[in-house]
């Protein structure tokens, strides 16, 4: 059933415009990602369907349900829309307990003392934390206030969960620990998710598709590997991962979609296997990972994309190595899993890892 | 297999009976009718050629006329803007040096300092004037020692500088605490900055210190100068019998003594009084504005490198207990022994002079009796009730979605701005114009209590304002999410949290209305007496003695509420004064 629509939405913050024309859908069951740097919209776009900001222009529903359409003046009170949310700060009301926390939203819906009891102490296990019904919150760590975030959203089983940037609290090491468990959890559920995320590791990581989101607008929508390895635009590229961009002229139309690109202020060419007709000038990406180095005596890999470059800095980064080198004018920063000796050595760029974006 | 527990549903929550609109559309036409309401019959009667209980009558400038055309009254505005100037001058350097001995020195006894140095804005005001004539007035104790035994020159508290110096004391407060608030919130690694830099301390201080207090010095002094311009105790006590009239002496003198009553050029002075402070208070507005641009972000204070005295550390403490002990101290020992002696002269040991009398009046004669008991219910209901209606307002204000909200904390902290007098008179001609509801305010004590709370309500949303910012706002967003409305979400998450800060407002405002006296003097009657209006006019009439024995009773009360309050509840006054 909770299928949400959020369309065309516009807001406006003074002359600011914080929202423009956003529109997605979320299928049920689904768990969907609204990503991008501050004061891009995200949050915002996140508390209009929780009700607490009021969009100038748009519609949101969830299911058969709409709980704003500007065209109709229909504007459903937070209360009433059966969310659940997880904020940033967690908000644990700190002056009732674990127990008092949970049973708020099953005393509002009028539900007897017994049933409170029962389906709290459910939900608590559900989250692990029923050792701690009796605790105040500022008896808990910052992962366990969450968990109890988590199942106070939980515990009236609303028809949708709204997580906004939920683990910039934690630290690193819980933060990764708290994502398994909230995307277990969510998928086991069965739970329609948004979230709201700053950071793309969280995003790519959990997610069944994503939102790209900057200045107020929706940039790009797909699963994490379409917005990583085919980004719709300049912005999604370079703020999805880290990426190479390269500009020049799309010169030549070869076979099965592919462009031959003529490099600006260079003489080489670099082939893109999916074009997609793109004519004139063109900005390429390419991930760092996707670039191959071999020694300059290599002969292995030869032809199209095999540039000779000048190895700048390399460094060294535990897991990879990373070179600073340039190919005939061209910067490159690539990521290489081996070392690979000598001052002048060859890269290769494999066609279907280019991604025009522009 | 069990089924998950997300199969379960429960029942969705329910609209609330009262929906939180009308709640919020009430509070708002309270606040906008008891804090505007007032001044429309004022600037109604000043724009007519007779007082409002007359019928006819028309529209005319002529009461400003008159006044305008009345020497005296240009006269008495010259003498309080001196007055004010004077007074504003002496408690912003005197503020600001105390404020950076205590938190930026290593001052002797810094902590304590701090604290005692707010003690003469709390204390009653009127008693403590009236404790400054006893010692230091023309005749007064010290005075007489002083000049005809000693024959030494001494303080003329009854000149405006004179005048000045005593207003000042009692203001100081403001000035110190705006400008510790600046001062502990500044970052401290500013200051370090310029040590590594490498400038001397004493140069740190001068430099980079002192002009980050600049919009904290500009905001009190704002303030100071708006509330001593609004002062009638000092004016009417120690100027008239030396013929230095203020704008509010005016005003009242003009009031009691005129022959036709409640002329319409004391509304019409009124009305000017009142303009005057509400551009000063527009002023504020603006240099609060401005401030933000010196606040420095980040700032971890309490571990701030303080500045060296040496072997000032301890004269410097010295200075400030004589500053402590001439200013408070002395007036409240000369009040409490005026009330317990005949007469209190230096001819005289005061023991032999020892009497009881004065306090038998406070409950042998009606009036101080009716006085003492009018005060103490009024205070005491009022204080809850302001208190629960700020509360509720400053919800409305800053945590609903009401549509005027915004126009509600200006609101609030208007009758700040407003003289006591002004806001008597407002009310005064309010009643009048209300019928039976009128009538019934003018011949109880409710009608001084709700001028009283009024102009004691700002009080109220400075301390809680500051303590729900610091509320997440995402806490009641948590309780809408969970299903309940406004008012439910208000009432069990943010009221709960809001506590500290609704006892503080209560004990402030309990010791601020049962201290407070110049709203009522135009509207106590006999039967509906409060203690400050009694003392006003009985010291007026030359009864020194039982008035005294009155004033100690509040000093009394007040110290012993402010200590509870502090106790109970842990109550620590911060620099609450910089909302306003």
């Amino acid at each position: 059933m909770p299928e949400i629509r959020v369309q065309n939405l516009v807001k406006q913050f003074g002359e600011q415009r914080a929202l423009d024309d956003v529109s997605f859908a979320v299928e049920e069951g689904e768990f969907f990602t609204l990503l991008g740097p501050s004061g891009c919209g995200k949050s915002t776009t996140l508390m209009s369907i929780a009700g607490f900001q009021q969009p100038e222009a748009g519609l949101i529903a969830v299911g058969d349900e709409t709980f704003f359409d500007a065209s109709r003046k229909v504007a459903v009170p937070a209360e009433l829309r059966n969310l659940g949310i997880v904020f940033q700060s967690y908000a644990v009301w700190p002056h009732m307990t674990v127990f008092d926390n949970l049973a708020f939203p099953l005393k509002v819906r009028k539900l007897k003392r017994a049933a409170i009891r029962s389906r709290v102490l459910e939900v608590l296990e559900l989250v692990e934390m029923t050792p701690y019904e009796t605790r105040y919150p500022h008896q808990l760590s910052g992962g366990q206030q969450q968990r109890v975030a988590l199942a106070r959203a939980l515990v009236y089983s609303p028809s949708v969960l709204l997580l906004d940037e939920p683990f910039s609290n934690l630290d690193a090491k819980l933060r990764e620990r708290a994502r398994a468990w909230v995307k277990e959890l969510q998928h086991r559920l069965g739970l329609t998710t948004i979230f709201v995320t700053h950071d793309q590791d969280e995003a790519l990581s959990m997610s069944d598709r994503v939102a790209v989101m900057s200045a107020g607008e929706v940039q790009q929508i797909g699963t994490p590997e379409d917005v990583y390895r085919r980004p719709a635009n300049r912005f999604v590229a370079e703020f999805v991962g880290r990426v190479n961009l390269i500009e020049g002229i799309a010169a030549r139309i070869g076979g099965g979609g592919s462009v031959e690109v003529e490099v600006a202020g260079s003489p080489l060419r670099l082939t893109v296997s999916t074009g997609h007709g793109a004519s004139g000038h063109v900005t390429v990406a390419v991930r760092p990972e996707a670039v191959t180095l071999m020694p300059f005596d290599d002969t292995s890999v030869n032809g199209i994309n095999t540039w000779d470059a000048e190895v700048g800095t390399v460094a060294f980064l535990g897991d990879h190595y990373e070179y600073e080198v340039n190919a005939g004018h061209v910067p490159l920063t690539v990521q290489s899993s081996r070392l690979v000796p000598g001052d002048r050595i060859k890269v290769h760029i494999p066609p279907g890892a280019c991604a025009v974006v522009e | 297999m069990t089924t998950t527990p997300y199969e379960q549903t429960f029942p969705r929550p329910r609209r609330s009976l009262v929906p939180a609109w009308a709640l919020q559309w009430a509070t708002w036409l309270v606040v906008v009718t008891l804090i505007v309401g007032p001044f429309i019959p004022l600037i109604y009667a000043s724009l007519r050629d007779r007082p409002l209980y007359e019928p006819g009558g028309v529209l005319t400038t002529q009461p400003y006329r008159d006044l305008f055309g009345d020497g005296a009254f240009w006269h008495a505005w010259a003498n309080t803007l001196v007055f004010a100037a004077l007074t504003t001058l002496i408690a912003v350097i005197g503020g600001a040096l105390v404020a950076i001995l205590c938190t930026r020195t290593d001052l002797a006894g810094r902590r304590a300092f701090g604290r005692l140095i707010l003690l003469p804005i709390l204390l009653p005001s009127l008693g403590m004037v009236l404790g400054w004539i006893v010692v230091w007035g023309p005749g007064g104790y010290l005075t007489s020692m002083f000049s005809d035994r000693l024959h030494l020159p001494t303080l003329a508290i009854d000149t405006i500088p004179g005048m000045a110096l005593v207003e000042a004391s009692r203001l100081l407060p403001i000035a110190f605490l705006t400008c510790q608030a600046a001062l502990s919130r500044a970052d401290s690694s500013l200051e370090d900055a310029a040590r590594s830099a490498g400038a001397r301390p004493l140069r740190v201080l001068f430099n980079i210190t002192i002009p980050m207090l600049r919009p904290a010095l500009l905001n009190a002094g704002t303030l100071i100068f708006t509330l001593s311009i609004a002062a009638l105790g000092i004016p009417l006590l120690l100027g008239t019998s030396n013929n230095i009239i203020f704008v509010s002496s005016y005003l009242y003198n003009t009031w009691t003594n005129a022959s036709t009553p409640d002329p319409g050029s004391v509304s019409a002075g009124a009305v000017m009084m009142l303009a005057v402070a509400t551009l000063l208070l527009l002023l504020r507005n603006r240099l609060l504005g401005a401030e933000a641009r010196f606040v420095s972000v980040g700032g971890k204070s309490g571990r701030q490198a303080l500045l060296r005295l040496r072997r000032w550390r301890w004269p410097l403490a010295g200075l400030l207990t004589f500053y402590l002990v001439f200013t408070t101290l002395v007036p409240v020992l000369g009040l409490a022994a005026m009330s317990f002696v005949v007469v209190l002269t230096p001819l005289v040991a005061p023991w032999e002079l020892l009497t009881s009398a004065h306090w038998h009046v406070l409950w042998e004669d009606d009036a101080f009796r009716r006085s003492i008991q009018n005060s103490a219910v009024i205070a005491v209901v009022g204080a809850v009730a302001t208190t629960a209606f700020v509360a509720l307002a400053t919800l409305v204000a800053h945590r609903s979605g009401f549509r005027f909200r915004r126009t509600l904390p200006f609101l609030m902290l208007y009758p700040r701005a407003t003289p006591g007098i002004i806001i008597g008179i407002g009310f005064f001609w309010a009643y009048l114009l209300t019928g039976a509801f009128g009538d019934s305010m003018r011949d109880s004590i409710w009608g001084i209590m709700l001028a009283f709370c009024v102009r004691n309500l700002p009080l109220a949303y400075i301390v809680m304002y500051p303590t729900l910012a610091r509320i997440g706002e995402e806490l009641d967003r948590a309780g809408r999410a969970a299903g309940a409305g406004w008012w439910r979400t208000s009432r069990t998450i943010v009221l709960p949290l809001l506590k500290p800060a609704i006892f503080a407002s209560f004990i402030l405002l309990f010791v601020e209305i049962i201290n407070d006296y110049d709203p009522a003097v135009f509207l106590v009657k006999p039967g509906t007496e409060v203690m400050g209006a009694t003392m006003l006019s009985q010291f007026i009439q030359g009864t020194v003695g039982p008035v005294s024995a009155l004033a100690m009773v509040q000093v009394v009360i007040t110290v012993v509420v402010l200590a509870i309050g502090a106790k109970v509840f842990k109550i620590g006054v911060t620099g609450g004064e910089r909302g306003a």
